[in-house]
């Protein structure tokens, strides 16, 4: 007797028809939740570690500052001498008044370059400040 | 007679089987586009700026001040005295409780001054250290009175820690030395 390969009635397969919801779905919790990258950042920088540190909840009252291991400046996309600053972050000032700098500083940078930078964030009124660091082990 | 066939009406349909790769690709640009890392440091407001010719001197007195001073070589002196920088927050942390119930103006202040030639590192480690005591003050405080962790209080709550324990860390005033 030949026996005959009985076929499944029933059909296989997942269905798909609600997968582009799903993926809509995450796609939305994405936009939410992140914000866009905005810069480029051009200088190279090793940040310090910390253990007593907070975490900014406002992403969108940050500037950055950021300095690298050459002791070069940079705002936004550009490279900026020292005497700059002043003006560049005054006018951001005026536009978002909680602002927040963020100093992303290469920890081998010497004191009185940060002094300076201080100093000129001072007289822009930029007053709320935040030394990026990485969360230390421990 | 021919027959008069009925027209067949063809169903108008967008085909949706490959909506699923777009939204994924959009997906995609998204995760590539965008950041999700939490900036995290160590918060700090500075003074306002005044111009040296109308800075008023405030004398504060030594009781109040825990001055800490990190040299080129990145040695620690609190108070005149030479301290490793586990040993700072030690000894910052009893002076904090002990002034917990005093009046705002006579908390502790605690006074950072760094030579031009110190490490941003080392000045970020003794920092670190002293927002530890600060927040070790805090932490204990919430859990006496309230038998909470900080981050639990309410806003209420929360003020009062603030009122109690605040945290003052002065940036000295960087000076002119006369060569």
């Amino acid at each position: 007797m030949k026996f005959q390969k009985k076929l499944a009635r029933a059909k296989q397969g997942i269905p798909t028809t609600s997968m582009p919801d799903i993926v809509f779905m995450l796609l939305l919790f994405f936009m939410v939740t992140t914000t866009l990258r905005e810069h480029d950042v051009k200088v190279v920088f090793n940040l310090p570690e910390a253990k007593a540190i907070e975490k900014i909840e406002n992403k969108r009252v940050i500037s950055y500052i950021w300095v690298g291991k050459d002791g070069r400046i940079q705002i936004d996309d550009n490279i900026v001498k020292i005497d700059q600053i002043q003006k560049i972050m005054y006018a951001k000032r005026t536009d978002l008044p909680s602002i927040i700098v963020s100093l992303r500083i290469d920890k081998n940078t010497k004191m009185g370059l940060v002094t300076d930078i201080q100093q000129e964030l001072r007289k822009a009124y930029c007053l709320r400040i935040n030394y990026s660091s990485l969360q230390k082990a421990g | 007679m021919p027959q008069i066939r009925k027209k067949k009406i063809r169903e108008a349909e967008i085909p949706t089987a490959s909506q699923a790769d777009l939204a994924f690709l959009l997906l995609l640009f998204f995760l590539v586009s965008t950041t999700i890392d939490v900036d995290t440091g160590i918060g700090l407001t500075l003074p306002e700026y005044v111009p040296p010719e109308e800075q008023v001197k405030v004398e504060v007195s030594k009781e109040r001040i825990a001055n800490l001073l990190i040299n080129e070589a990145g040695d620690i002196l609190l108070d005149n005295e030479v301290v490793g920088l586990q040993q700072v927050l030690p000894k910052i942390k009893p002076r904090i409780v002990e002034k917990i119930e005093l009046p705002a103006n006579k908390k502790l202040i605690v006074s950072v001054k760094t030579d031009a030639n110190t490490s941003y590192n080392r000045y970020i480690q003794v920092l670190d250290q002293v927002k530890e005591a600060y927040f070790e003050v805090r932490e204990e405080y919430a859990q006496s009175k309230w038998g909470k962790r900080v981050i639990d209080l309410n806003e209420e709550q929360m003020n009062e820690i603030k009122e109690k324990i605040p945290i003052i860390i002065s940036i000295a005033e960087p000076e002119v030395v006369k060569k």
